[in-house]
C-alpha cells in the first residue's frame, strides 16, 4: 500500500467473496473513505453489506480482492487493524447475564486497558451514552434502545479510528433512532470516521456525507445525497388547480417551464428543467386567470435514486444474505 | 501494559464471564452435578458384587465406581463451556471477542479456566455423597489430590474438545455431541471393571483409551488396591498431557479457521 492509500480511513479493491455453494456475496467492491467522513452502505438485506462489514472488520476473510483499514491490510494486518477499530454488529450482542458496567470493563480488558483506565473509560461512556442510572443492572433488563447505546459504547472503548456501525438503528423506535443519530453526529464531529450499513434511507441521508448503495453484491451508484439525486432528475411542481377543468389549457402555458402532465386529480406535474423556482409558474397560471388551490415541490429521494439504479425499492429482499454463523 | 499482564487480566476478566454462568444462573450446576451422583447411587447399587470377583482392587464396588462419577461430572462441566461457546458464537457475543486485538487463544482461556474451576463443584459435591455412601479415603490426601488433579484436568480436555466442535459447528445444536463424546470416552474404558476382567474390543479399546489410565490415577483416592504411588500416577499424566496436546490443537487450528 503506497503512502497516499495511508491517507484513506478505508479502501477496498475488487473485493469478492463466495459463500460455499457458490453465493457470490461480495462481488468486486471497490470503495474509499476518508478519514473524518461517514459513509453510508445502503442496500437492501442480502445485498452484501454485512458480509463487506464483516471482511473489513477481520471477521471474514475474503475470496480474492485487498482491503485496508487505517492502512492496515485486513488479512495480512488484521491484529493492527483490530487495535483501530470500533464495531458494533447488527445485532447487539450482549452477554445478558453482565451489567453494562462489568460489559464495558470487559472489553477494556480485551483492548489492553488497565482495570483503572478500563472503570474510568467505562463510567465516561456510560455517561456519554445516558446510562449511568442502568448501569449496574444487568444488561438482559435493558429495552432496546439502551442495548443500542450500550453497544455503542462498547464500540468506543479503545477510541477507535474508525467505526464500523452495521444497521444501528434496525428495530428502535424512533426516539432511539435520533438519539443514536445525534451520537453518531458528535463522534463524527470528534474526527471518528465512521462506516455505516443501513437499509433505511432516511438515515443515509441524515448521517452519510457519501453514499455507496450496493447491491447483488456489487456498489451500483456511489456520491454524495445530493449527487445522487440529481442523477435521478430535477425536482417536480405538483400544481392543483380550483377549477380541475382548466387542466389542459394550464398544461399547455406551463409548457415553457418544463415537462408538464397530467395528475391523478386534476393537478399537473410540472418537471423543471434548469429553472426551480415556483414563482414563475405561478405567476403564468396568475396571468391566464386559472385559480392555483396549492403547490408543491417534490424533491427525489434516496428512495427514487435506488429504484433508478437497482430496478427495485430499497426494501425488496432478492437474496437472503448467508447466516454469518454458517 | 507487558504481555504477561494483558495476558493474565483478559484471562481473569474472561474467567468472571465465564463463571457468572454458574453463580448468576439458578440451578447451572445441577444437570453436571446431579446426573453422575444418580449414575452413582444406580450402579453401584446394582453391580455392588462385581467388587467379588476375583481380579477387582477393593471390595467395595462404590469405592472403584465413585471416582468415575467424580470424572463424569467434572467432563461434563467441560463439555459444557464448550456448549456455552457455541451458543456465545450462534448470539454473535464471540464477533465481539474476534474483533478485539486479543490473541485468539486467550479467548479460550478465560472460559476453560472458568470450566476447570467449576469442576471443582461437581467433583467435591460427588466425592462428598460417596463418603457419605460408605466410600472411604484408602488413598489418603495424595490421593484426594490426584482425583482433583485428574478431574479439573479432565475437564479442562473435555472443555477443549468442546470448544473444537462448538468453533466448527458454530450451532449449539452440537451441544449433545460434545458431551456424548465425553460419555463414551469414560465409558469405553475400565469404567465398570478392571482391564483384566475386560474382554473382545472393550479390552483392546479400553487399553488404548487414555481415560483409562486418568481413571487409574483418580482410583488412587478411594480404591485399596491402587495406593498413592508414581507407577498409578505417571500413565495418567502422561494420557492427559497428550489429550491436551491434541485437542488443544485441534481448538487453536479451528479458532483459527473461524474467519474463513
Amino acid at each position: 500500500m503506497s503512502a497516499a492509500d495511508d491517507q484513506r480511513a478505508i479502501l477496498v479493491e475488487d473485493l469478492v467473496r463466495t459463500y460455499p455453494g457458490g453465493l457470490r456475496a461480495v462481488d468486486g467492491v471497490n470503495l474509499e473513505v476518508a478519514p473524518g467522513e461517514i459513509y453510508g452502505f445502503l442496500g437492501p438485506n442480502g445485498a452484501g453489506k454485512s458480509t463487506t462489514v464483516r471482511i473489513l472488520t477481520t471477521l471474514l476473510r475474503p475470496t480474492s480482492g485487498r482491503a485496508w483499514v487505517a492502512g492496515h491490510d485486513v488479512v495480512a494486518e488484521a491484529g493492527a487493524a483490530r487495535r483501530v477499530i470500533g464495531v458494533a454488529l447488527q445485532e447487539a450482542a450482549l452477554d445478558p447475564l453482565m451489567t453494562g458496567r462489568e460489559l464495558l470493563r470487559l472489553q477494556g480488558a480485551l483492548h489492553g486497558l488497565r482495570r483503572a483506565q478500563a472503570s474510568e473509560r467505562g463510567d465516561d461512556l456510560l455517561e456519554r451514552v445516558e446510562l449511568v442510572d442502568a448501569a449496574d443492572r444487568r444488561v438482559g433488563t435493558y429495552s432496546g434502545g439502551m442495548r443500542r447505546r450500550l453497544d455503542l459504547a462498547l464500540a468506543l472503548v479503545q477510541r477507535p479510528r474508525v467505526l464500523f456501525l452495521d444497521e444501528p438503528t434496525t428495530g428502535l423506535d424512533p426516539a432511539s433512532r435520533a438519539a443514536l443519530w445525534r451520537e453518531v453526529r458528535a463522534l463524527n464531529a470528534d474526527g471518528t470516521t465512521v462506516f455505516l450499513t443501513t437499509q433505511y434511507l432516511e438515515e443515509a441521508e441524515q448521517l452519510a456525507e457519501r453514499v455507496g448503495i450496493i447491491d447483488r453484491g456489487r456498489i451500483v451508484a456511489e456520491g454524495t445525497p445530493d449527487e445522487l439525486k440529481a442523477r435521478v432528475g430535477e425536482p417536480a411542481l405538483h400544481v392543483d388547480l380550483v377549477d380541475p377543468a382548466e387542466a389542459e389549457r394550464a398544461r399547455e402555458l406551463l409548457a415553457a417551464h418544463g415537462e408538464c402532465s397530467h395528475r391523478r386529480g386534476g393537478g399537473l406535474i410540472v418537471r423543471m428543467s434548469g429553472a426551480r423556482a415556483i414563482a414563475p409558474v405561478v405567476r403564468t397560471l396568475d396571468e391566464a386567470g386559472i385559480e392555483v388551490d396549492t403547490v408543491e415541490v417534490e424533491t427525489p429521494t434516496l428512495d427514487d435514486v435506488f429504484l433508478a439504479v437497482t430496478g427495485h425499492a430499497a426494501t425488496d429482499d432478492p437474496a437472503p444474505e448467508p447466516s454469518l454463523s454458517a | 501494559m507487558s504481555s504477561l499482564a494483558y495476558a493474565a487480566g483478559l484471562s481473569a476478566a474472561m474467567w468472571r464471564r465465564s463463571l457468572n454462568e454458574v453463580v448468576r444462573v439458578r440451578g447451572a450446576l445441577l444437570p453436571t452435578t446431579v446426573a453422575p451422583i444418580i449414575f452413582l447411587l444406580g450402579t453401584a447399587g446394582q453391580f455392588g458384587r462385581l467388587s467379588d470377583l476375583h481380579g477387582f482392587p477393593t471390595t467395595s464396588y462404590l469405592a472403584w465406581i465413585l471416582p468415575l462419577s467424580c470424572l463424569q461430572g467434572a467432563g461434563f462441566a467441560g463439555g459444557a463451556a464448550g456448549a456455552n461457546l457455541a451458543r456465545d458464537i450462534e448470539q454473535g457475543w464471540f464477533d465481539r471477542l474476534l474483533t478485539s486485538p486479543a490473541p485468539r487463544a486467550l479467548l479460550l482461556a478465560g472460559p476453560v479456566l472458568a470450566a476447570m474451576t467449576r469442576a471443582l463443584v461437581p467433583t467435591t459435591v460427588i466425592l462428598s455423597v460417596g463418603l457419605v455412601m460408605g466410600a472411604g479415603l484408602s488413598g489418603g490426601l495424595a490421593g484426594v489430590i490426584a482425583l482433583y488433579v485428574a478431574a479439573v484436568w479432565f475437564c479442562m480436555i473435555a472443555a477443549l474438545w468442546g470448544s473444537t466442535l462448538a468453533l466448527r459447528a458454530r450451532t449449539q445444536q452440537v451441544g449433545p455431541l460434545i458431551q456424548n463424546g465425553v460419555f463414551l470416552a469414560v465409558f469405553l474404558s475400565t469404567a465398570y471393571t478392571p482391564l483384566p476382567l475386560l474382554q473382545g474390543w472393550l479390552a483392546t479399546f479400553a487399553k488404548y483409551n487414555p481415560v483409562t489410565y486418568v481413571l487409574e490415577m483418580a482410583r488412587q483416592a478411594t480404591v485399596a488396591g491402587i495406593p498413592p504411588s508414581w507407577a498409578h500416577t505417571w500413565p495418567g499424566l502422561v494420557a492427559l498431557s497428550g489429550m491436551t496436546v491434541l485437542f488443544g490443537a485441534l481448538a487453536l487450528r479451528q479458532l483459527r479457521r473461524v474467519n474463513l
